[in-house]
């Protein structure tokens, strides 16, 4: 059985890939970045794991405006990392895992999540920016990505508390599948900016520090919150933050945070989290609503 | 008007893109999202009147992209993420861009930064 051995939250900041294919890496004014990052690098080199969900955002670059998903799975064996208009990035194409996928898919519609479904399409920034930082790319990555797209730029965007569902739906899913894979879920996005209008650069630390206990302590608070909390609190943009909610629900109740780095440096509070997951402890996945509309328990 | 977003219109310098928005600006947007073709973005820099006239822009939208005129772009209804795309064309770094919107000069606007150098 597959089993989900813990959990990342990071940014998904265009510039980190900018700097990272410009080596500068030991820059004064990157290192605070790049050297947050190295434990989460670490601890996966060590635990090895075959799988990444990546939650993440599509920026209007696989998708356009006239069929934009508000969830949306790929599947494939390889995805290109996107060209957003400045060329290509010298990395390889992302892994992907047909078999899983498809069971994921699977499971999710069954379980009354009627994601769409990607295949054959470049993947942009989203995802790309901090791959990288993660994983080692040369000469491939180690494992495969399953990658989740949530639309937050095109409202009607999906509640926070929707996010957090479409978590515990992926958990199911992952451990419903046979194959014995560890898999770590990661939520992009975020923290405080802003990007568009005159309100482009605001920023709030002391909302930041409050989102990153409440995702470990009590969701329940993220969850009630509406997208125009977040604008207000954070910055229009930072309501992508609603993607950390979907990693968070597919991981159980306590969860031991081993890591964190924030770094503001201009407009995006670029921010890392790794926490991990006491797998034997852990209560199983709650029951599918269709299982608890028929009274079964699961 | 979407409950999650209510009071957002009151919020001063934030532009909800909605479906409305959408809708109205869709073929500006199509416009710049297309900017992640390298034969489009030749084809832009070989003549720019072409592409607009191609993508069906309306004069307004036109004379936007003609000015470069960010902020009008945003308060339109361009979405900011397929302008990061037009702007890498036209050679305009985000931070740039950010500073405009600001209404500030690029060094005013650095210096309201913690780390101005990380770019």
């Amino acid at each position: 059985m597959a089993k989900i051995i813990g959990g990342i939250g990071t940014s998904h900041v265009p510039t980190i890939g900018v700097a990272y294919d410009k080596g500068r890496q030991s820059d004064p004014a990157w290192a605070p970045l790049f050297d947050g990052y190295k434990p989460v690098a670490a601890w996966l080199a060590e635990k090895r794991p075959d799988v990444l969900v990546f939650f993440y955002n599509d920026h209007c670059t696989t998708f356009f405006f006239d069929m934009y998903p508000t969830f949306a799975l790929g599947v494939g064996e390889r995805f290109p990392i996107a060209d957003e208009g400045a060329g290509l990035r010298a990395l390889p194409a992302i892994r992907g895992d047909v078999k899983l996928q498809a069971h994921i898919a699977e499971s999710l519609v069954n379980d009354e999540f009627d994601i769409a479904i990607f295949q054959d399409k470049p993947i942009d920034h989203g995802c790309a920016a901090p791959l990288p930082l993660l994983w080692p790319h040369e000469p491939d990555w180690p494992g495969v990505v399953v990658p989740i797209a949530i639309n937050v730029l095109q409202y009607p965007l999906p509640t926070a508390r929707r996010c957090y569902r479409l978590g515990q739906a992926v958990r199911r899913a992952i451990e419903s599948y046979p194959e014995d894979l560890s898999v770590v879920v990661v939520g992009t996005g975020g923290l405080s900016h802003q990007v568009h209008g005159e309100r482009t650069g605001f920023n709030n630390t002391e909302w930041d520090m409050r989102f990153l206990d409440l995702i470990q302590h009590d969701p329940e608070a993220l969850m009630s919150m509406t997208h125009g909390e977040y604008v207000r609190l954070g910055g229009a943009e930072s309501v992508e933050q609603i993607m950390w909610l979907a990693m968070r629900g597919a991981l159980p109740e306590a969860i031991n945070k081993l890591h964190q780095n924030y770094y503001l440096a201009t407009t995006t509070a670029m921010t890392v989290v790794l926490y991990d997951v006491d797998v034997e402890a852990a209560a199983p996945a709650p029951p599918r609503p269709a299982e608890i509309a028929r009274g079964k328990q699961s | 008007m979407n409950p999650q977003v209510q009071g957002l219109d009151q919020l001063d310098g934030t532009y909800v893109f909605d479906l409305r928005i959408s809708n109205k600006a869709l073929k500006l947007n199509r416009f710049f999202w297309n900017m992640i073709g390298a034969d489009w973005r030749a084809r832009f820099l070989d003549d720019e009147e072409e592409t607009m006239t191609a993508a069906d822009l309306r004069e307004e939208e036109k004379m936007l992209v003609r000015a470069r005129d960010w902020l009008g772009l945003v308060q339109y209804g361009a979405n900011f993420f397929v302008i990061e795309k037009f702007a890498r064309v036209v050679k305009k770094t985000n931070l740039e861009v950010y500073a405009i919107m600001r209404g500030e000069s690029f060094e005013d606007f650095l210096r309201t930064r913690r780390v101005p150098d990380a770019r």
